[in-house]
């Protein structure tokens, strides 16, 4: 068989898959998944701006939360609206604050670019919690009606049915994930990466910096706004402490680092590896945030590339071992 | 005085007392800053964790001064050996990793805390000595936090004289300004900044066993505070101790009078605060660098 054949097969088999998961594992699992396709394309929008444009932020969080509140509050207000609509205004919910904060954000980088953004993050934490009329204080806003997937006149899928909502979340976050991959394909991902290992000569070349940030800016606020907007609607409820807080910002920076911040799918394994490592925890202790600390840790310490990079050094350490002789082994 | 004066002069004084403690807990932010060029994370979670060595110590001697005295040794304690086996093995690695592993202590020191102590909030009895009020020509105020703002100033003024007056100050704030600089004259950075990182945290610790008997200890505690000397570290500028200052006490009364005229949006003004600054001066009030 040939590598594309093989390929082929294995495409095929992972769709059959994902369509049989809700009827082979069950309720309870389905919903893991869910959860982690959701953390998974909010790692992946934190790392195209970490990983793709070395741009490190510590408020990602309140896109997430922009995107639930959004979601939340137009399907609160807005009797009848549809399920498509509502996760778009999530989605431009999180696309103006990425607007507004864009032409400051853009010319920072390093430690100030952190830092504002934890700044601002715990700005829009504190006013979900301070803004009771609009946002419910502490208790968030929950109990919006789900409106089911329709076509006028000739479908209306029920989403309170957690398969149902299931194939929605995975269609919705799978083609996120993929626009964001295709995005790092193109020549304008070449660019950012540019900007992230050289940015005066990426100017030199022509290519407009603060304008290439602020794109990917809008592309990561965009697609957090996503992650949240499925969030919300999965939970039925969006809270300050669900979505804004500091932790939630601190989310993508773990699952980032564990699998790899290097690399377009780390964040994806990292999110699972995440995901089996809390389900293992919490059956032991209710401290799960202590062993994902730790974890960072080792990681930082010792795999700074993550899963995805211990494998990548694995691999060619393999190759120089398995080399035709002469070729590797040094002149004595 | 009439009692509409003495309030005032009362959330005057409260804001002095937070000022203090927040420059306490900002001037090691700044300096390690000025050294290393990253802001700790987990700066404000060694000032949570000497509140809870002082718990501790009350809990085993009962003596209130001894706790003031071990505890925040005991924290910077746990700090040095953060730097030595944790942060200075990252250095390599650049500023993204450092401020990542910096997230990681904190999350551990935190949910460490929950499992020795518990979630509940701790209360922490001062001696008979500080206990009770002060009335002073139609001014009552707790006898404590006169107490509290006086040792910040011994604090200070030692700290002040050690920086200015000695040698190894010389040096220290030699290494803040351009630590390749100090480096290549032959002085052991390193080391130095071990120094500089365990008195930055002995300075927070002592901060969070001032502020522990008025807010009792629970893991919540370093939120704000964290939160509070970040605002400082940047508005202040980056490295500046003479803007951290500053900027600690103007924070101090905004929070206090804040709290009494707007107490619903008091967490925002000093945000707002914090966009003006940066807004004229995007290097803060002092910064001379990003």
């Amino acid at each position: 068989m040939t590598r594309r054949a093989v390929r082929w097969l294995a495409g095929v088999a992972a769709l059959a898959v994902l369509l049989a998961y809700p009827s082979l594992f069950g309720i309870y699992f389905t919903n893991s998944f869910v959860t982690f396709g959701i953390f998974a394309l909010y790692a992946v929008s934190f790392n195209l701006l970490l990983g793709f444009t070395g741009l490190l932020s510590f408020g990602h969080a309140m896109f997430f939360g922009a995107g639930g509140y959004g979601t939340a509050l137009a399907l609160t207000h807005l009797k009848g609206l549809p399920l498509l609509p509502a996760l778009a205004l999530g989605v431009a919910a999180a696309l103006a604050l990425g607007v507004l904060l864009a032409p400051l954000m853009v010319r920072i980088s390093g430690t100030a670019f952190a830092m504002l953004h934890l700044a601002f993050g715990q700005l829009m934490y504190v006013l979900a919690l301070k803004l009771r009329t609009i946002t419910g204080g502490e208790d968030g806003i929950g109990g919006f009606p789900i409106p089911p997937f329709s076509v006028p006149g000739v479908l209306s899928v029920d989403m309170k049915t957690p398969a149902n909502f299931y194939y929605f979340a995975v269609a919705v976050l799978g083609f996120s994930v993929f626009a964001l991959w295709f995005v790092t394909k193109t020549p304008f991902g070449c660019v950012m990466v540019g900007v992230r290992d050289n940015p005066n000569r990426v100017a030199y070349l022509g290519f407009r910096v603060p304008h290439t940030k602020a794109v990917v800016y809008l592309l990561a606020a965009g697609s957090a706004g996503v992650a949240g907007s499925v969030f919300a609607m999965f939970q039925n409820l969006v809270s300050a402490d669900g979505a804004l807080h500091v932790f939630v910002s601190f989310a993508p920076v773990q699952l980032t680092m564990i699998g790899g911040v290097g690399s377009f799918f780390g964040p994806i394994l990292g999110s699972a590896i995440f995901g089996v490592i809390s389900e293992l925890t919490s059956r032991y202790t209710e401290r799960v945030e202590l062993v994902s600390g730790a974890i960072l840790i080792l990681v930082i310490m010792y795999a700074p590339l993550g899963v995805i990079g211990m494998w990548h050094a694995a691999r060619a350490r393999a190759r120089a071992r398995f080399a035709p002789r002469g070729a590797a082994e040094p002149a004595r | 005085m009439d009692p509409t004066t003495a309030m005032y002069v009362a959330q005057g004084l409260h804001g002095l007392a937070y000022g203090m403690l927040l420059f306490l807990v900002a001037s090691g932010l700044t300096m390690v800053f000025g050294m290393m060029g990253i802001l700790n994370i987990a700066h404000a979670s060694f000032f949570m964790l000497a509140a809870y060595f002082s718990y501790q110590v009350l809990a085993f001697t009962g003596s209130f001064w001894l706790a003031l005295l071990l505890a925040p040794v005991a924290a910077a304690l746990v700090g040095v050996l953060c730097e030595r086996f944790l942060l200075r093995r990252t250095h390599a690695f650049g500023h993204l990793g450092e401020l990542i592993l910096t997230v990681g202590i904190s999350l551990v020191i935190l949910e460490g805390v929950k499992v020795f102590w518990g979630t509940e909030s701790l209360p922490i009895h001062v001696p008979p000595l500080l206990e009770g009020r002060l009335a002073l020509g139609g001014l009552d105020y707790p006898i404590y936090r006169l107490f509290v703002i006086g040792l910040a100033l011994v604090v200070l003024g030692v700290l002040a004289a050690v920086l200015y007056t000695t040698r190894l100050g010389m040096v220290v704030r030699a290494a803040v300004s351009d630590a390749g600089m100090v480096n290549a004259l032959g002085i052991n950075v390193p080391l130095l900044f071990m120094f500089v990182f365990g008195m930055g945290t002995w300075l927070a610790g002592v901060a969070g066993v001032a502020i522990a008997p008025i807010l009792t200890v629970f893991p919540g505690l370093a939120d704000q505070m964290g939160m509070d000397a970040f605002v400082v570290v940047v508005t202040g500028g980056l490295g500046s101790l003479w803007g951290a200052f500053l900027v600690s006490l103007i924070l101090g009364e905004l929070n206090s009078y804040g709290v009494q005229f707007v107490s619903q949006l008091a967490p925002v003004l000093m945000f707002l605060f914090m966009a003006i600054v940066l807004a004229i001066k995007p290097m803060g009030l002092f910064g001379e660098r990003e």
